[in-house]
């Protein structure tokens, strides 16, 4: 039984790391994946859904709704963004990763003026449950699940969608797409509402187990960028089992030696797979096709 | 996008409105500043400038080289943290503190080195190379940021964490009556000559054949490997020095206030000297000196008077150069007034064509 | 007997399942004008791709100077002496003329004034040395190419579609160009679809058809086949 408790033990672990991984990574993976653009203000838009689910949990709208809510948020404030700024930049790529610099500063500094250094945020629902010896949070050994079906909803969105495939023809080639008659500035808006609001998702799932301050986003950005970085471009190929072996890794190192070892484990995996797979791993399943 | 009418290289030909002497000007201006000021602001200006190192060092592998690097502050901390390792093991005198600056150069030099063949030999570009960059100082900062236990020690110094590491000595100079501490006025004045000796080696390389081939390699990197250029050896070789102009920078900090932490390496602090570099006009070195120092002095005087609106008005700002004055604020004035003496269009507008980087 | 510059032995080159070069054997000798033609998918392009190290042989050989270029890189071929012009001009657009030939005067290790004022002469741009690549005419920027391959101071100059996109007096003024060239000792291979172009300089040519080499001869020997001219489906004689 101890044997038991203590394998599920890793596994939640796991799955606790390869959410968090997944879910932190995904807005920026799609905005980068399918633009070109490094989403520096990638955090203020998890900060975005963070803030409005829990605004909207307080005034009793049901939890789950709130979430939603706080991720329709988020791609809206994406929405205004595009709009305002970055579709002037898409020519100039290196220039967009100083513009959301920039606005994710204002917007945190903003926040900071008019919310306070903190909020009080809302309690983890569901409790926990033992195992064993050793207690779980219910909702975090769900999380995974969630990151799942997030992804396999993507999956569909991307492969199986309408917009999937317009979105996919504009990445490749624009001009033509164009010639074809997509409207690929509306293409390029609802693809960073996507991104934006797959962040605010992201804040919205952890609204409940972290407490809501202006700089949350930056808890994410490390993890997101790492993520990036060894999965390549590729959204669902790349990130995704990219998330998963960082994970493992993190998770074995943290079991045996300890958080920060852990730490120096995904560190060195960045470095060994910039040497080895630059592309980052979403390549390898390019070629293959 | 806009385009200057003139090459990227040799000031004579950017610039070829204002006479040499102009130029000359704001070196003459700092290095009479002290007759003015008393020391304590003398060593307030040495901190301002201690930034232009890696802002030049950006601006170099940026602007000239097209290399859109974050990782500045990561040898920035680099430099900075060997400088304190060295001088609190080896002690309080002027051979410590030189040793601590020299081997921290080197450490950052080795270390952009072994990052840089590791990017560009791994054939990584664009702006990917910037994400990468990006998450080795994130990752960097993570792992400094945990070592606050008093197991993390490396002879005497321990790392400290997010207390950062404090007490290091500053540098000395053997004189006859007995060492001379470098601080306030002198300090300043040691800044202000390794500039100079950085700008000058700096604006010499890039007008040079090696400056030269990396514009080709910005603008058009297969026509450039077809001129026989080996781009990757270019690459590195401006990516080492831009990387460790960012570690004297960090260095000379360290020396300045006696402290180093990993919030020097943050995700905030990795972005400023793109901030700097970005708006003050990232293909001019000197435009990089002067925009560094001036929004250094800017964002200080900000957090003392207005603090609450100071940074989300350094981010209005950026957000305007970005949109209105892509080449940055310097060139932007620079070709209005030229406009306004000359009454010619001084800048050309030719269309792009491409796209500027692959991902 | 003039030496062999290029050698090229059962080349073939696929991509996935399209056999695109199939067994072709190709000399080069020193002091020629060698034009390579053929209708469209005759694998021109691709052929020019594989001499450059854009694409890598499925099978066969290509030696420069007697040397296998099976593991050299596109960099270091233009160190052996190999330049090349490709068909779109990848002019740098913020560099002026001037700056373009310093680029390659410094590779061939030749930093002199002097030097760059005939080539500025040689390819007819001493009035535009001081303006930017990137507002020149179309035509000057060809030339602004080939004037860049040439600065290299290579043995062999490869062309690809030399008068791509030029009107009749362009395209006979960069002929006499390339003679001249020629008569400096520098030999050319170029790939080229404008038949006057190609009567006008070649010393042989070659003909590609369906990736294989369908002839090769002196140019009045080639332009006499009927064979040839069927090819051409429309290319008049």
């Amino acid at each position: 039984m101890t044997a038991l408790s203590t394998l599920y033990s890793v596994i939640y672990q796991f799955g606790d790391n390869f959410a968090y991984l997944v879910l932190a990574a995904l807005g920026l993976a799609v905005i980068f994946g399918m633009m070109g653009v490094i989403n520096l203000a990638h955090g203020e838009f998890i900060m975005c859904g963070a803030y409005v689910t829990i605004i909207c949990a307080k005034r009793g709208i049901p939890l789950p709704i709130a979430m939603l809510l706080g991720a329709v948020a988020a791609a809206c404030a994406g929405v205004v963004i595009e709009r305002l700024v970055i579709r002037h930049l898409y020519d100039r790529l290196f220039d967009s990763v100083v513009a959301t610099w920039a606005i994710s500063l204002i917007v945190q500094q903003t926040m900071l003026l008019v919310a306070g250094p903190s909020m009080e945020g809302i309690s983890t629902p569901f409790g926990s449950f033992v195992f064993g010896e050793y207690s779980f949070s219910t909702y975090r050994a769900v999380l995974p699940i969630i990151a799942l079906c997030v992804l396999g909803a993507l999956y569909w969105l991307f492969f199986r969608s309408n917009y999937g495939v317009c979105a996919r023809a504009t990445i490749q080639n624009a001009n033509m797409a164009q010639c074809l008659g997509l409207r690929t500035d509306h293409l390029y808006t609802l693809t960073f509402a996507l991104g934006a609001g797959l962040a605010g998702l992201t804040g919205a799932l952890y609204a409940p187990t972290m407490t809501a301050v202006p700089t949350m986003g930056t808890n994410f950005i490390v993890q997101a960028f790492v993520s990036v970085v060894v999965g390549g471009a590729n959204v669902i190929a790349g990130t995704t089992p990219a998330a998963a072996i960082l994970a493992v890794i993190q998770t074995a190192l943290t079991a045996s030696y300890g958080q920060l070892i852990g730490q120096i484990g995904l560190l060195l995996t960045v470095i060994m797979v910039i040497r080895l797979m630059p592309q980052g791993l979403g390549n390898l399943f390019n070629r293959t096709r | 996008m806009i385009q200057p009418a003139s090459g990227a290289v040799s000031p004579t030909l950017r610039q070829p409105v204002l006479p040499r002497l102009l130029r000359l000007a704001p070196w003459v201006l700092a290095f009479c500043l002290p007759l003015v000021v008393d020391a304590n602001a003398s060593g307030n200006f040495a901190y301002y400038l201690v930034w232009a190192f890696a802002a030049v060092g950006l601006a170099a592998m940026w602007g000239q080289g097209g290399i859109l690097s974050f990782g500045q502050t990561a040898f920035f901390g680099l430099s900075g943290y060997t400088y304190g390792i060295v001088t609190l093991n080896l002690g309080d005198g002027w051979l410590s503190s030189w040793s601590g600056l020299i081997i921290g150069l080197v450490v950052s030099a080795g270390g952009a080195a072994l990052l840089g063949y590791m990017i560009f030999y791994g054939k990584i570009k664009g702006v990917f190379i910037g994400i990468v960059t990006l998450s080795v100082t994130l990752v960097l900062e993570t792992f400094m940021a945990q070592t606050a236990g008093p197991q993390w020690v490396i002879g005497e110094a321990r790392l400290n964490g997010y207390n950062g590491m404090t007490g290091m000595p500053p540098l000395t100079l053997p004189w006859f009556g007995g060492p001379v501490t470098l601080e306030n006025t002198s300090f300043y004045y040691l800044v202000l000559v390794l500039l100079a000796v950085v700008y000058a080696f700096t604006r010499r390389l890039l007008d040079s054949p090696f400056g030269l081939a990396l514009v080709a390699i910005r603008e058009n990197p297969q026509r450039a490997e077809m001129l026989g250029i080996d781009i990757r050896r270019h690459q590195l070789l401006i990516f080492v020095l831009g990387c460790t102009l960012g570690g004297l920078s960090g260095a000379l900090y360290t020396i300045w206030g006696s402290y180093i932490t990993p919030s020097a390496m943050g995700l905030t602090s990795a972005a400023m000297p793109v901030i700097w570099v970005a708006t003050a006009g990232r293909k001019s070195i000197g435009a990089a000196i002067i925009g560094t120092a001036v929004l250094v002095w800017l964002s200080q005087w900000l957090a003392i008077y207005g603090s609450e609106y100071a940074l989300i008005l350094m981010g209005a700002v950026l957000l305007f150069v970005v949109l209105a004055a892509p080449e940055g604020l310097l060139p932007f004035v620079s070709d209005r007034a030229r406009w306004v003496f000359t009454r010619r269009p001084s800048k050309s507008r030719s269309f792009e064509t491409q796209k500027r980087s692959e991902s | 007997m003039s030496t062999t510059l290029l050698e090229i032995r059962g080349l073939t080159k696929r991509f996935g399942g399209a056999q695109v070069i199939n067994g072709i054997d190709f000399e080069v000798s020193e002091g020629e004008i060698r034009c390579v033609i053929g209708p469209n998918g005759a694998g021109k392009s691709t052929f020019f791709k594989l001499i450059t190290g854009e694409h890598r042989p499925t099978q066969g050989i290509i030696a420069f100077l007697g040397r296998d270029l099976a593991h050299v890189l596109p960099h270091e071929r233009i160190r052996m002496g190999m330049s090349i012009k490709f068909q779109i001009p990848g002019v740098f657009p913020e560099l002026t003329v001037r700056q373009h030939l310093q680029l390659g005067l410094h590779r061939a290790k030749d930093d002199s004034a002097a030097t760059l004022d005939r080539l500025l002469e040689q390819f007819m741009l001493q009035k535009e040395e001081h303006v930017p690549a990137g507002k020149l005419s179309h035509g000057k920027k060809q030339w602004l190419e080939i004037a860049m391959a040439v600065s290299l101071k290579p043995v062999l100059l490869f062309l690809d579609e030399p008068v791509a996109g030029m009107s009749a007096e362009e395209t006979h003024a960069t002929g006499e160009l390339i003679m001249r060239l020629r008569e400096g000792g520098l030999t050319i291979m170029a790939v080229e679809h404008d038949m006057t172009f190609v009567k006008q300089v070649a010393s042989r040519v070659t003909v590609l058809h369906g990736g294989r080499l369908f002839a090769d001869g002196a140019l009045e020997e080639i332009l006499a086949r009927d064979d040839v001219a069927e090819i051409y489906l429309g290319k008049k004689k």
